[in-house]
């Protein structure tokens, strides 16, 4: 089989997950991942000690399946890394000895990245978002993107949204490099309402501290 | 395939604190680990079966392996753990030792589940 094929055929194996289990919109959950998982028997187990570059790695063994997790990963990379570790459970686990699906093969690992983004936003519904939204083939621009995740409430992180951009033709390649996306968010929407609130509760720390004065 | 559940594992695995705590107070050793000074009693005396939580602290602590807590284990694959470091190759050295650990606390959290419950031991007549 070539990767074409492998991948295409990991991909419709991510839409059937999502439509047996109703996913029907970008937004994939952190509660859909951990419910796939109850019902594959999968352990998540939740690594507290700082690690260095490692997401997540799954292990399978007589003992059961399990995926290790940065416990500090924020939601979209650890929604990420919870799927691409299920396509390793799926389709790995039986193929071959589960410690060798880690790290050790590009075509393995490729194919994980490629079910996770299908599973969270299949690549057909965000072709049809962008048609939505009219962003052009090859003229998406950050603000597009920014956009596009507002819009669908996607929990695919913007380094997958980029690299889906630039994949399906909508931005030339390297053009969504080096954007702070978050800035950029704040720019096109204003400051997010947590911000404020934030704001908020320290200016009036700081105006009951000096109201109180020196004891 | 691990060894078969072992009835007395809890009071092994509290045989193994007491000899890794040598030289230090059960007191001091509670405090490092914030637990209460008794439990750090009762874990050794097999009345309290430590959480594999507490058995990674515990190794973490004393700087050795969660199964270090457990009796040798003959038909252990080590070879899993080679598998694993070839496989894990292109990580960082400090995430490398933290897949071990990784793999180390799933056989432990393994071989902890099979073992009995402990409870208080009868008072002798």
């Amino acid at each position: 089989m070539n990767r074409n094929t492998y991948y295409e055929e990991l991909k419709v194996a991510a839409r059937e997950i999502r439509a047996r289990c109703g996913l029907s919109t970008p937004r994939v959950r952190l509660s859909d991942l951990r419910k796939i998982y109850k019902e594959q028997g999968i352990k998540i187990d939740l690594w507290k000690t700082k690690l260095k570059g490692l997401r997540g790695a799954y292990f399978c063994d007589e003992s059961g399946a399990s995926v290790m997790l940065d416990a500090k990963l924020p939601e979209e990379p650890r929604i990420f890394t919870m799927a691409h570790e299920l396509k390793h459970h799926l389709f790995d686990r039986l193929a071959r000895n589960c410690f060798e699906t880690i790290a050790d093969d590009d075509f393995v690992e490729i194919g994980a990245e490629v079910f996770a983004g299908e599973l969270i936003f299949p690549e057909a519904d965000f072709s049809t978002w962008c048609g939505r939204l009219e962003i052009a083939p090859g003229a998406c621009s950050p603000e597009d993107l920014v956009r596009l995740k507002r819009e669908t409430k996607t929990t695919l992180s913007y380094a997958g949204l980029v690299k889906r951009a630039t994949r399906l033709g909508f931005a030339p390649a390297g053009s969504l490099a080096g954007i702070h996306w978050k800035k950029l968010e704040e720019q096109v929407y204003g400051e997010p309402v947590y911000k404020r609130i934030l704001r908020a509760r320290q200016a009036r720390a700081v105006r009951n501290t000096s109201l109180r004065g020196p004891s | 395939m691990p060894s078969a559940p072992t009835p007395n594992l809890v009071e092994y695995v509290g045989g193994r604190i007491r000899e890794l705590r040598a030289g230090m107070s059960q007191e001091a050793l509670a405090a490092k680990l914030e637990v209460a000074t008794n439990t750090v009693s009762r874990w050794e005396t097999g009345i309290y079966r430590p959480s594999i939580e507490d058995l990674d602290r515990l190794a973490r602590f004393f700087k050795v392996s969660i199964l270090t807590f457990f009796p040798p284990d003959p038909t252990a694959e080590d070879d899993q753990f080679v598998r694993l470091r070839k496989a894990a190759s292109g990580l960082k050295a400090e995430d490398v030792e933290e897949l071990e650990r990784y793999a180390e606390f799933r056989k432990a959290r393994y071989r902890l589940g099979q073992a009995k419950r402990p409870g208080r031991k009868p008072k002798s007549p």
